[in-house]
Protein backbone atom coordinates (compact mmCIF):
# COMPACT_ATOMS: atom_id res chain seq x y z
CA UNK A 1 0.00 0.00 0.00
CA UNK A 2 1.40 3.35 -0.66
CA UNK A 3 0.91 5.12 2.35
CA UNK A 4 2.86 6.99 4.82
CA UNK A 5 4.54 4.80 7.43
CA UNK A 6 3.97 5.08 11.19
CA UNK A 7 7.20 6.20 11.58
CA UNK A 8 6.93 8.78 8.80
CA UNK A 9 4.03 10.37 10.23
CA UNK A 10 5.63 10.75 13.20
CA UNK A 11 8.32 12.53 11.76
CA UNK A 12 5.70 14.88 9.84
CA UNK A 13 3.07 15.31 12.65
CA UNK A 14 4.39 14.50 16.08
CA UNK A 15 3.34 11.33 18.12
CA UNK A 16 0.32 12.88 18.96
CA UNK A 17 -0.73 12.65 14.80
CA UNK A 18 -0.64 8.68 14.89
CA UNK A 19 -2.17 8.01 18.17
CA UNK A 20 -4.63 5.44 18.04
CA UNK A 21 -5.33 3.04 15.33
CA UNK A 22 -7.00 2.59 12.15
CA UNK A 23 -4.50 4.48 9.92
CA UNK A 24 -5.22 3.19 6.81
CA UNK A 25 -8.99 2.48 7.03
CA UNK A 26 -9.87 5.71 6.44
CA UNK A 27 -12.68 7.42 8.74
CA UNK A 28 -12.90 10.40 10.05
CA UNK A 29 -12.28 9.48 13.37
CA UNK A 30 -8.23 8.09 11.66
CA UNK A 31 -7.54 11.30 11.41
CA UNK A 32 -5.72 14.04 13.29
CA UNK A 33 -5.90 17.36 12.91
CA UNK A 34 -2.13 17.26 12.45
CA UNK A 35 -2.29 14.99 9.42
CA UNK A 36 -1.96 17.27 6.07
CA UNK A 37 -4.75 18.92 4.76
CA UNK A 38 -5.46 18.83 1.01
CA UNK A 39 -7.85 21.12 -0.43
CA UNK A 40 -9.53 21.46 -3.92
CA UNK A 41 -11.39 23.60 -5.21
CA UNK A 42 -13.77 22.34 -8.02
CA UNK A 43 -15.40 18.89 -8.21
CA UNK A 44 -15.20 18.43 -11.46
CA UNK A 45 -12.88 15.58 -13.50
CA UNK A 46 -9.67 17.22 -12.47
CA UNK A 47 -10.89 18.01 -8.70
CA UNK A 48 -12.92 14.40 -8.40
CA UNK A 49 -9.66 12.02 -10.27
CA UNK A 50 -7.60 14.51 -7.85
CA UNK A 51 -9.23 13.63 -4.55
CA UNK A 52 -9.58 9.33 -5.65
CA UNK A 53 -6.40 8.92 -6.47
CA UNK A 54 -4.88 11.16 -3.25
CA UNK A 55 -6.76 8.40 -1.11
CA UNK A 56 -5.82 5.69 -2.98
CA UNK A 57 -2.07 6.62 -2.82
CA UNK A 58 -2.65 7.98 0.67
CA UNK A 59 -4.92 6.70 3.79
CA UNK A 60 -4.08 9.08 6.34
CA UNK A 61 -4.27 12.83 4.92
CA UNK A 62 -7.42 14.83 5.53
CA UNK A 63 -9.54 15.76 1.97
CA UNK A 64 -11.27 18.63 1.56
CA UNK A 65 -13.09 19.52 -1.30
CA UNK A 66 -14.84 22.99 -2.35
CA UNK A 67 -17.75 22.74 -5.32
CA UNK A 68 -21.00 24.58 -5.48
CA UNK A 69 -23.03 21.95 -7.00
CA UNK A 70 -24.31 18.96 -5.36
CA UNK A 71 -24.36 16.92 -9.13
CA UNK A 72 -21.66 16.60 -11.64
CA UNK A 73 -22.71 16.15 -15.16
CA UNK A 74 -19.73 14.78 -17.84
CA UNK A 75 -19.19 16.48 -21.12
CA UNK A 76 -18.17 13.71 -22.82
CA UNK A 77 -21.19 11.84 -24.29
CA UNK A 78 -23.47 14.52 -23.95
CA UNK A 79 -23.39 15.44 -27.75
CA UNK A 80 -25.24 11.87 -27.62
CA UNK A 81 -27.83 13.78 -25.71
CA UNK A 82 -28.73 15.41 -28.88
CA UNK A 83 -29.90 12.76 -30.95
CA UNK A 84 -31.31 10.65 -27.74
CA UNK A 85 -28.66 8.06 -27.84
CA UNK A 86 -27.80 9.19 -24.11
CA UNK A 87 -29.65 11.34 -21.11
CA UNK A 88 -28.30 13.91 -18.97
CA UNK A 89 -29.55 11.29 -15.82
CA UNK A 90 -26.92 8.52 -17.05
CA UNK A 91 -23.63 11.22 -17.49
CA UNK A 92 -24.90 13.06 -13.72
CA UNK A 93 -23.02 11.83 -10.80
CA UNK A 94 -23.45 13.04 -7.01
CA UNK A 95 -20.61 12.95 -4.79
CA UNK A 96 -21.72 10.26 -2.15
CA UNK A 97 -18.87 7.80 -3.30
CA UNK A 98 -16.14 10.94 -2.53
CA UNK A 99 -17.94 11.33 0.97
CA UNK A 100 -18.58 7.76 2.04
CA UNK A 101 -15.81 5.85 -0.19
CA UNK A 102 -12.82 7.85 -0.48
CA UNK A 103 -13.53 10.02 3.25
CA UNK A 104 -13.45 13.64 1.20
CA UNK A 105 -15.28 16.49 3.33
CA UNK A 106 -17.33 17.69 1.12
CA UNK A 107 -17.76 21.76 1.39
CA UNK A 108 -20.56 22.89 -0.89
CA UNK A 109 -20.00 26.47 -1.38
CA UNK A 110 -17.71 28.45 -3.76
CA UNK A 111 -14.68 29.23 -3.63
CA UNK A 112 -14.03 33.17 -3.69
CA UNK A 113 -10.53 33.84 -2.89
CA UNK A 114 -6.89 32.02 -1.96
CA UNK A 115 -4.90 33.63 1.33
CA UNK A 116 -1.31 32.24 -0.07
CA UNK A 117 0.34 33.98 3.07
CA UNK A 118 -2.15 32.56 5.53
CA UNK A 119 -2.79 28.91 3.50
CA UNK A 120 -6.56 29.75 3.24
CA UNK A 121 -9.35 29.52 0.87
CA UNK A 122 -12.12 31.57 1.49
CA UNK A 123 -15.74 30.61 0.05
CA UNK A 124 -18.63 32.48 -0.37
CA UNK A 125 -20.21 31.71 2.93
CA UNK A 126 -17.43 33.84 4.37
CA UNK A 127 -15.17 30.59 6.01
CA UNK A 128 -12.07 30.36 5.83
CA UNK A 129 -10.48 26.93 4.98
CA UNK A 130 -6.74 26.67 5.74
CA UNK A 131 -4.90 24.11 3.71
CA UNK A 132 -1.46 22.65 3.16
CA UNK A 133 -1.61 21.76 -0.02
CA UNK A 134 -4.39 23.38 -2.30
CA UNK A 135 -5.34 21.84 -5.86
CA UNK A 136 -7.49 23.76 -8.16
CA UNK A 137 -9.50 22.79 -10.90
CA UNK A 138 -11.80 24.70 -11.89
CA UNK A 139 -12.00 24.54 -15.36
CA UNK A 140 -13.06 27.31 -18.25
CA UNK A 141 -15.03 30.43 -18.59
CA UNK A 142 -16.66 31.39 -21.71
CA UNK A 143 -15.38 34.53 -23.92
CA UNK A 144 -18.38 35.70 -24.47
CA UNK A 145 -17.64 39.12 -26.29
CA UNK A 146 -16.02 37.65 -29.22
CA UNK A 147 -19.40 37.29 -30.50
CA UNK A 148 -20.72 40.84 -30.49
CA UNK A 149 -24.30 40.75 -28.53
CA UNK A 150 -23.68 37.09 -27.13
CA UNK A 151 -23.63 36.81 -23.34
CA UNK A 152 -24.10 34.33 -20.44
CA UNK A 153 -27.73 35.93 -19.68
CA UNK A 154 -28.55 34.38 -23.79
CA UNK A 155 -26.54 31.64 -23.48
CA UNK A 156 -28.54 30.29 -20.28
CA UNK A 157 -31.57 31.26 -22.29
CA UNK A 158 -33.12 30.87 -25.71
CA UNK A 159 -29.02 30.45 -27.00
CA UNK A 160 -27.97 27.79 -25.15
CA UNK A 161 -24.10 27.14 -25.98
CA UNK A 162 -24.33 23.65 -23.91
CA UNK A 163 -20.52 23.37 -23.93
CA UNK A 164 -20.41 22.55 -19.84
CA UNK A 165 -23.26 19.74 -20.05
CA UNK A 166 -26.43 20.43 -17.85
CA UNK A 167 -29.52 22.25 -18.73
CA UNK A 168 -28.12 24.32 -21.86
CA UNK A 169 -27.64 20.79 -23.21
CA UNK A 170 -31.16 19.75 -22.41
CA UNK A 171 -32.60 23.16 -24.25
CA UNK A 172 -30.66 22.76 -27.18
CA UNK A 173 -31.82 19.64 -27.87
CA UNK A 174 -35.55 20.90 -27.18
CA UNK A 175 -34.58 23.35 -29.74
CA UNK A 176 -33.72 20.68 -32.37
CA UNK A 177 -36.43 18.62 -31.68
CA UNK A 178 -38.89 21.80 -32.17
CA UNK A 179 -36.67 22.70 -35.75
CA UNK A 180 -39.68 23.64 -38.02
CA UNK A 181 -39.41 20.71 -41.53
CA UNK A 182 -36.21 22.32 -43.56
CA UNK A 183 -34.88 24.50 -40.83
CA UNK A 184 -31.14 25.69 -40.26
CA UNK A 185 -29.17 24.78 -37.35
CA UNK A 186 -25.84 27.12 -37.05
CA UNK A 187 -23.05 26.03 -35.07
CA UNK A 188 -20.21 28.85 -34.32
CA UNK A 189 -17.02 26.90 -33.50
CA UNK A 190 -14.44 29.09 -31.80
CA UNK A 191 -10.57 29.12 -32.56
CA UNK A 192 -7.80 28.43 -29.85
CA UNK A 193 -8.12 25.92 -27.36
CA UNK A 194 -11.42 24.76 -26.13
CA UNK A 195 -12.87 21.64 -24.75
CA UNK A 196 -12.59 18.71 -26.29
CA UNK A 197 -11.18 19.59 -30.50
CA UNK A 198 -13.51 17.55 -32.32
CA UNK A 199 -16.65 17.86 -30.43
CA UNK A 200 -18.10 20.87 -32.46
CA UNK A 201 -18.28 18.48 -35.96
CA UNK A 202 -19.49 15.28 -33.70
CA UNK A 203 -21.87 17.91 -32.28
CA UNK A 204 -23.23 18.89 -35.96
CA UNK A 205 -22.94 15.03 -36.69
CA UNK A 206 -25.11 13.61 -33.68
CA UNK A 207 -27.37 16.13 -34.59
CA UNK A 208 -27.47 15.18 -38.64
CA UNK A 209 -28.08 11.84 -37.47
CA UNK A 210 -31.17 12.68 -35.60
CA UNK A 211 -32.26 15.19 -38.47
CA UNK A 212 -31.73 12.58 -41.42
CA UNK A 213 -34.70 10.15 -39.83
CA UNK A 214 -36.74 13.05 -38.61
CA UNK A 215 -36.27 16.32 -40.54
CA UNK A 216 -34.11 15.21 -43.57
CA UNK A 217 -34.55 18.60 -45.53
CA UNK A 218 -33.01 20.67 -42.48
CA UNK A 219 -29.50 22.12 -42.50
CA UNK A 220 -26.89 22.14 -40.23
CA UNK A 221 -24.35 25.05 -41.16
CA UNK A 222 -20.99 25.14 -39.19
CA UNK A 223 -19.26 28.66 -38.78
CA UNK A 224 -15.57 27.98 -38.11
CA UNK A 225 -12.88 30.40 -36.83
CA UNK A 226 -10.77 28.26 -37.71
CA UNK A 227 -9.10 26.58 -41.00
CA UNK A 228 -8.29 22.95 -39.88
CA UNK A 229 -9.86 20.50 -37.60
CA UNK A 230 -9.08 17.44 -35.13
CA UNK A 231 -10.00 14.67 -37.29
CA UNK A 232 -10.94 17.17 -40.19
CA UNK A 233 -10.60 14.55 -42.95
CA UNK A 234 -12.81 11.78 -41.60
CA UNK A 235 -15.83 14.27 -40.81
CA UNK A 236 -15.23 15.85 -44.45
CA UNK A 237 -15.00 11.77 -45.49
CA UNK A 238 -18.24 10.62 -44.15
CA UNK A 239 -20.67 13.79 -44.57
CA UNK A 240 -19.56 13.84 -48.05
CA UNK A 241 -20.48 9.53 -47.92
CA UNK A 242 -23.71 10.21 -45.92
CA UNK A 243 -25.03 13.65 -46.39
CA UNK A 244 -24.12 15.12 -49.34
CA UNK A 245 -21.40 17.35 -47.62
CA UNK A 246 -20.01 19.72 -50.51
CA UNK A 247 -22.90 19.68 -52.49
CA UNK A 248 -26.01 22.05 -53.17
CA UNK A 249 -28.08 19.35 -51.43
CA UNK A 250 -25.49 19.15 -48.16
CA UNK A 251 -27.32 18.42 -44.88
CA UNK A 252 -24.17 19.86 -43.08
CA UNK A 253 -21.96 22.34 -44.10
CA UNK A 254 -18.88 23.78 -43.22
CA UNK A 255 -16.98 27.72 -43.56
CA UNK A 256 -13.77 27.95 -42.45
CA UNK A 257 -12.50 30.86 -41.31
CA UNK A 258 -10.34 32.05 -44.20
CA UNK A 259 -13.52 31.86 -46.16
CA UNK A 260 -15.46 34.36 -43.73
CA UNK A 261 -16.49 31.43 -41.52
CA UNK A 262 -15.98 33.30 -38.16
CA UNK A 263 -19.35 34.54 -36.46
CA UNK A 264 -18.47 38.15 -34.81
CA UNK A 265 -22.47 39.45 -34.09
CA UNK A 266 -25.12 37.78 -33.02
CA UNK A 267 -28.89 39.71 -33.63
CA UNK A 268 -30.68 37.53 -30.73
CA UNK A 269 -34.15 39.77 -31.78
CA UNK A 270 -33.65 38.22 -35.45
CA UNK A 271 -32.06 34.85 -34.37
CA UNK A 272 -29.01 36.30 -36.92
CA UNK A 273 -25.49 35.75 -36.61
CA UNK A 274 -23.06 38.26 -38.97
CA UNK A 275 -19.96 36.82 -40.20
CA UNK A 276 -16.58 38.95 -40.03
CA UNK A 277 -16.99 39.52 -44.14
CA UNK A 278 -20.34 40.77 -42.89
CA UNK A 279 -22.88 38.31 -43.91
CA UNK A 280 -25.82 38.09 -42.32
CA UNK A 281 -27.44 34.27 -41.46
CA UNK A 282 -30.76 33.60 -40.17
CA UNK A 283 -31.52 30.61 -38.75
CA UNK A 284 -33.54 28.34 -36.22
CA UNK A 285 -31.28 27.51 -33.94
CA UNK A 286 -27.94 29.31 -33.25
CA UNK A 287 -25.64 27.37 -31.35
CA UNK A 288 -22.50 29.29 -30.56
CA UNK A 289 -19.61 27.89 -28.78
CA UNK A 290 -17.44 30.55 -27.00
CA UNK A 291 -13.86 30.57 -27.12
CA UNK A 292 -12.37 29.75 -23.78
CA UNK A 293 -9.79 31.24 -21.36
CA UNK A 294 -9.00 30.10 -17.76
CA UNK A 295 -11.96 30.22 -14.81
CA UNK A 296 -13.40 33.34 -13.46
CA UNK A 297 -11.58 32.17 -9.75
CA UNK A 298 -8.16 31.64 -11.61
CA UNK A 299 -8.11 34.85 -12.70
CA UNK A 300 -9.66 36.54 -9.22
CA UNK A 301 -6.99 34.34 -7.21
CA UNK A 302 -3.86 35.73 -9.27
CA UNK A 303 -3.37 32.30 -10.35
CA UNK A 304 -3.68 33.43 -14.24
CA UNK A 305 -0.88 36.07 -13.23
CA UNK A 306 -2.80 38.65 -15.65
CA UNK A 307 -2.67 35.39 -18.79
CA UNK A 308 -5.80 34.15 -20.66
CA UNK A 309 -4.45 30.69 -19.32
CA UNK A 310 -2.88 29.82 -15.52
CA UNK A 311 1.30 29.12 -15.62
CA UNK A 312 2.32 26.14 -13.97
CA UNK A 313 5.68 24.08 -13.02
CA UNK A 314 5.92 21.21 -15.82
CA UNK A 315 7.11 18.34 -12.85
CA UNK A 316 4.19 18.60 -10.46
CA UNK A 317 1.93 21.63 -12.00
CA UNK A 318 2.26 23.17 -9.64
CA UNK A 319 1.81 26.98 -9.98
CA UNK A 320 4.65 29.45 -10.76
CA UNK A 321 3.57 31.54 -7.97
CA UNK A 322 3.36 29.24 -4.89
CA UNK A 323 4.40 25.73 -5.00
CA UNK A 324 1.92 24.90 -2.34
CA UNK A 325 -0.65 25.49 -5.04
CA UNK A 326 -1.48 23.19 -7.83
CA UNK A 327 -3.22 23.43 -11.06
CA UNK A 328 -5.07 21.01 -13.22
CA UNK A 329 -7.35 20.77 -15.89
CA UNK A 330 -8.65 23.00 -18.71
CA UNK A 331 -7.75 26.44 -17.39
CA UNK A 332 -3.72 25.24 -17.13
CA UNK A 333 -1.68 26.73 -19.54
CA UNK A 334 -0.21 22.75 -21.12
CA UNK A 335 0.67 21.85 -24.38
CA UNK A 336 -1.97 19.94 -24.23
CA UNK A 337 -5.58 19.13 -25.72
CA UNK A 338 -8.26 20.16 -23.14
CA UNK A 339 -9.84 16.83 -22.44
CA UNK A 340 -10.63 15.26 -19.83
CA UNK A 341 -8.45 12.13 -20.10
CA UNK A 342 -5.72 15.03 -19.66
CA UNK A 343 -7.29 16.69 -16.48
CA UNK A 344 -7.77 13.06 -15.11
CA UNK A 345 -4.24 12.08 -15.74
CA UNK A 346 -2.84 15.26 -14.74
CA UNK A 347 -4.83 15.48 -11.32
CA UNK A 348 -2.89 11.62 -10.37
CA UNK A 349 0.16 13.49 -11.45
CA UNK A 350 -0.18 16.21 -8.48
CA UNK A 351 -1.58 13.01 -6.50
CA UNK A 352 1.48 11.42 -6.73
CA UNK A 353 3.28 14.43 -6.61
CA UNK A 354 2.15 15.44 -3.19
CA UNK A 355 2.25 12.03 -1.74
CA UNK A 356 6.06 12.26 -2.87
CA UNK A 357 6.61 15.81 -1.43
CA UNK A 358 5.03 14.94 1.98
CA UNK A 359 7.03 11.86 2.22
CA UNK A 360 9.93 14.34 1.93
CA UNK A 361 10.64 12.39 -1.88
CA UNK A 362 11.66 14.42 -4.78
CA UNK A 363 8.78 13.66 -7.01
CA UNK A 364 8.54 11.24 -10.07
CA UNK A 365 9.10 11.62 -13.42
CA UNK A 366 5.11 12.31 -14.86
CA UNK A 367 4.23 11.08 -17.57
CA UNK A 368 0.49 11.65 -18.76
CA UNK A 369 -1.17 9.97 -21.99
CA UNK A 370 -4.35 11.30 -23.71
CA UNK A 371 -6.27 8.42 -25.60
CA UNK A 372 -9.15 9.82 -27.09
CA UNK A 373 -12.27 8.77 -29.15
CA UNK A 374 -14.48 10.72 -31.23
CA UNK A 375 -17.50 10.07 -33.25
CA UNK A 376 -19.38 10.93 -36.74
CA UNK A 377 -22.30 8.36 -35.96
CA UNK A 378 -23.04 4.86 -34.35
CA UNK A 379 -21.32 3.38 -37.06
CA UNK A 380 -18.48 5.73 -37.30
CA UNK A 381 -15.44 6.22 -34.46
CA UNK A 382 -12.07 7.55 -34.87
CA UNK A 383 -8.99 7.48 -32.05
CA UNK A 384 -6.04 9.21 -30.95
CA UNK A 385 -2.90 8.70 -29.00
CA UNK A 386 -1.35 11.87 -28.04
CA UNK A 387 1.38 10.82 -25.27
CA UNK A 388 3.08 13.87 -23.53
CA UNK A 389 6.42 12.89 -22.24
CA UNK A 390 8.76 15.26 -19.58
CA UNK A 391 11.08 17.27 -21.63
CA UNK A 392 11.92 19.53 -18.24
CA UNK A 393 10.02 22.69 -18.77
CA UNK A 394 7.36 21.37 -20.94
CA UNK A 395 6.13 18.38 -22.18
CA UNK A 396 6.88 16.75 -25.57
CA UNK A 397 3.69 15.46 -27.99
CA UNK A 398 4.14 12.06 -29.57
CA UNK A 399 0.59 11.79 -31.40
CA UNK A 400 -1.20 9.17 -33.77
CA UNK A 401 -4.44 9.22 -35.61
CA UNK A 402 -6.66 6.67 -36.86
CA UNK A 403 -6.36 6.83 -40.47
CA UNK A 404 -9.71 8.00 -42.95
CA UNK A 405 -11.31 4.33 -42.99
CA UNK A 406 -13.57 2.87 -45.56
CA UNK A 407 -13.44 -0.43 -43.89
CA UNK A 408 -17.24 -0.85 -42.01
CA UNK A 409 -15.41 -3.14 -39.38
CA UNK A 410 -13.21 -0.46 -38.27
CA UNK A 411 -15.30 2.30 -38.27
CA UNK A 412 -17.94 0.04 -36.22
CA UNK A 413 -15.44 -1.02 -33.17
CA UNK A 414 -13.74 2.52 -33.18
CA UNK A 415 -17.51 3.62 -32.29
CA UNK A 416 -18.22 0.87 -29.68
CA UNK A 417 -14.83 1.50 -28.37
CA UNK A 418 -15.84 5.44 -28.23
CA UNK A 419 -18.64 4.02 -25.97
CA UNK A 420 -16.87 1.64 -23.85
CA UNK A 421 -14.45 4.57 -23.35
CA UNK A 422 -17.29 7.18 -21.84
CA UNK A 423 -18.45 4.19 -19.72
CA UNK A 424 -14.88 3.17 -18.56
CA UNK A 425 -14.44 7.20 -18.01
CA UNK A 426 -17.43 7.72 -15.89
CA UNK A 427 -16.85 5.16 -13.28
CA UNK A 428 -12.96 5.71 -13.62
CA UNK A 429 -13.32 9.26 -12.48
CA UNK A 430 -16.73 8.99 -9.71
CA UNK A 431 -16.80 5.55 -8.90
CA UNK B 1 -17.36 46.92 -30.46
CA UNK B 2 -15.47 44.85 -33.15
CA UNK B 3 -12.19 46.97 -32.99
CA UNK B 4 -11.32 46.50 -29.44
CA UNK B 5 -12.50 42.69 -29.17
CA UNK B 6 -9.89 42.26 -32.24
CA UNK B 7 -7.62 43.64 -30.35
CA UNK B 8 -7.51 42.08 -27.26
CA UNK B 9 -7.56 38.69 -28.97
CA UNK B 10 -4.82 39.70 -30.80
CA UNK B 11 -2.97 40.69 -27.63
CA UNK B 12 -3.86 37.57 -25.90
CA UNK B 13 -2.28 35.23 -28.82
CA UNK B 14 1.32 37.58 -28.71
CA UNK B 15 0.81 36.82 -25.07
CA UNK B 16 1.29 33.36 -25.82
CA UNK B 17 4.05 33.36 -28.38
CA UNK B 18 5.62 34.93 -26.54
CA UNK B 19 5.34 33.11 -23.08
CA UNK B 20 6.58 29.99 -24.56
CA UNK B 21 8.83 29.94 -27.29
CA UNK B 22 10.57 26.61 -26.83
CA UNK B 23 7.29 24.84 -26.82
CA UNK B 24 6.51 25.94 -30.49
CA UNK B 25 10.15 24.61 -31.55
CA UNK B 26 10.00 21.99 -29.23
CA UNK B 27 6.26 20.56 -30.81
CA UNK B 28 8.35 19.08 -34.44
CA UNK B 29 10.33 17.16 -32.90
CA UNK B 30 9.97 13.28 -33.81
CA UNK B 31 9.74 10.50 -31.92
CA UNK B 32 13.46 10.01 -31.89
CA UNK B 33 14.17 12.73 -30.35
CA UNK B 34 11.63 13.21 -27.59
CA UNK B 35 12.73 9.74 -26.34
CA UNK B 36 16.39 10.97 -26.46
CA UNK B 37 15.06 14.28 -24.19
CA UNK B 38 13.04 12.27 -21.80
CA UNK B 39 15.89 9.47 -21.43
CA UNK B 40 17.37 12.29 -19.22
CA UNK B 41 15.39 12.07 -16.50
CA UNK B 42 14.21 9.07 -14.06
CA UNK B 43 11.48 6.65 -15.73
CA UNK B 44 8.07 7.16 -14.68
CA UNK B 45 7.08 4.99 -12.27
CA UNK B 46 5.27 1.45 -13.11
CA UNK B 47 2.25 3.14 -10.80
CA UNK B 48 2.64 6.51 -13.33
CA UNK B 49 2.68 4.61 -16.30
CA UNK B 50 -0.03 2.19 -15.48
CA UNK B 51 -2.60 4.56 -13.85
CA UNK B 52 -2.43 6.71 -17.53
CA UNK B 53 -4.36 3.45 -18.71
CA UNK B 54 -7.44 3.83 -16.44
CA UNK B 55 -9.83 6.09 -19.16
CA UNK B 56 -9.89 2.54 -21.02
CA UNK B 57 -8.67 0.19 -18.32
CA UNK B 58 -10.54 0.96 -15.73
CA UNK B 59 -9.45 1.97 -12.10
CA UNK B 60 -5.98 0.11 -11.75
CA UNK B 61 -6.87 -1.68 -14.88
CA UNK B 62 -9.95 -3.06 -13.05
CA UNK B 63 -12.65 -3.10 -15.24
CA UNK B 64 -13.73 -6.34 -15.94
CA UNK B 65 -17.05 -6.09 -17.46
CA UNK B 66 -16.21 -4.18 -20.91
CA UNK B 67 -14.58 -4.62 -24.84
CA UNK B 68 -11.39 -2.97 -23.27
CA UNK B 69 -9.80 -5.87 -21.25
CA UNK B 70 -9.15 -5.84 -17.61
CA UNK B 71 -5.58 -5.25 -16.99
CA UNK B 72 -5.55 -6.13 -13.10
CA UNK B 73 -3.94 -9.29 -12.18
CA UNK B 74 -2.42 -9.68 -15.46
CA UNK B 75 0.23 -12.64 -15.75
CA UNK B 76 3.48 -10.26 -15.86
CA UNK B 77 4.69 -12.12 -19.22
CA UNK B 78 1.45 -12.50 -21.05
CA UNK B 79 1.52 -8.51 -20.56
CA UNK B 80 5.37 -7.95 -22.06
CA UNK B 81 4.49 -10.27 -24.74
CA UNK B 82 1.56 -9.02 -25.60
CA UNK B 83 2.46 -5.34 -25.40
CA UNK B 84 5.71 -5.61 -27.32
CA UNK B 85 3.82 -7.36 -30.20
CA UNK B 86 1.45 -4.65 -30.45
CA UNK B 87 4.26 -2.07 -30.60
CA UNK B 88 5.96 -4.26 -33.26
CA UNK B 89 2.65 -4.03 -34.64
CA UNK B 90 3.22 -8.16 -35.06
CA UNK B 91 -0.63 -8.25 -33.02
CA UNK B 92 -4.05 -7.33 -34.85
CA UNK B 93 -5.74 -4.05 -32.94
CA UNK B 94 -7.27 -0.98 -34.09
CA UNK B 95 -5.95 1.01 -31.28
CA UNK B 96 -3.45 -0.31 -29.14
CA UNK B 97 -0.34 -0.24 -31.61
CA UNK B 98 -0.74 3.49 -31.88
CA UNK B 99 -0.61 3.51 -27.61
CA UNK B 100 2.11 0.87 -27.26
CA UNK B 101 4.86 2.55 -29.95
CA UNK B 102 5.62 4.92 -27.22
CA UNK B 103 6.94 2.59 -24.79
CA UNK B 104 10.42 1.31 -23.94
CA UNK B 105 10.94 -2.59 -22.86
CA UNK B 106 11.84 -1.65 -19.74
CA UNK B 107 8.82 0.74 -19.30
CA UNK B 108 6.43 -2.23 -20.18
CA UNK B 109 7.95 -4.30 -17.91
CA UNK B 110 7.21 -1.90 -14.99
CA UNK B 111 3.74 -1.73 -15.76
CA UNK B 112 3.81 -5.59 -16.38
CA UNK B 113 4.91 -5.53 -12.36
CA UNK B 114 2.23 -3.15 -11.46
CA UNK B 115 -0.86 -4.44 -13.18
CA UNK B 116 0.47 -8.16 -11.82
CA UNK B 117 0.52 -6.74 -8.27
CA UNK B 118 -3.04 -5.47 -8.87
CA UNK B 119 -5.79 -7.67 -7.04
CA UNK B 120 -8.12 -9.13 -10.35
CA UNK B 121 -11.19 -7.99 -9.09
CA UNK B 122 -13.90 -5.52 -10.31
CA UNK B 123 -13.49 -1.84 -9.37
CA UNK B 124 -14.77 -0.66 -7.12
CA UNK B 125 -13.43 -3.33 -4.99
CA UNK B 126 -16.61 -5.32 -3.04
CA UNK B 127 -16.63 -7.05 -0.06
CA UNK B 128 -17.83 -11.07 0.09
CA UNK B 129 -21.55 -9.54 1.00
CA UNK B 130 -21.13 -7.12 -2.33
CA UNK B 131 -20.67 -3.79 -0.21
CA UNK B 132 -17.96 -1.73 -1.48
CA UNK B 133 -14.76 -1.71 0.72
CA UNK B 134 -14.16 1.36 2.10
CA UNK B 135 -10.46 0.79 2.30
CA UNK B 136 -8.73 1.19 -1.16
CA UNK B 137 -5.73 -0.36 -1.67
CA UNK B 138 -2.86 -0.15 -4.43
CA UNK B 139 0.43 -1.81 -4.74
CA UNK B 140 3.18 -1.03 -7.10
CA UNK B 141 4.82 2.76 -7.39
CA UNK B 142 8.04 4.33 -5.72
CA UNK B 143 6.69 3.35 -2.25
Amino acid sequence: MSSLSRRQLIKLFGASAVAGTGLFGFSNQAWSNKSAHIVIVGGGIGGAAFAKYLRIADANVRITMIEPNPLYTFCPGSNEVLNGHETLDNLTFNYDTFKSRFGVNMVQDKAVAIDYEKRQVRVASGQAISYDKLVVSTGPDFMFDAVEGYSAELAAGDFPHAWKAGPQTAMLKKQIDALPQGGTVVISSPDGAYRCPPAPYERASMIASHLEKVNPTAKILILDSKNSFTFDKHYWYYWTERHGYGTDKARISWIAEKDGGRAVKLDAQNKTLTTASGEKIKADVINIIPPHKASKFAVDSGLAQGGRWVPFNAKTFSSTMDPNVHVIGDMVDAPMSKTGMIAGNQAKVVAQAIVDELAGREPGTPFIANNCVAIISDDYGMTIADTHRFGGDTYLLQKRLSKVEANPYERRIRAELAKNWQRTFRKEIFS
Amino acid sequence: MKFPIKKQLFTLALCAMFAAPGLAAKAKLTDAQINEINAQYPMPTGKMLGDSCAACHGTLGAEFGEGMPPLAGMNRDDFIALMKAFKANAFPTVVMHDVAYVYSDAEIEAMADYFAAQPAQQWPHLNADGTVKTQVNATGGAQ
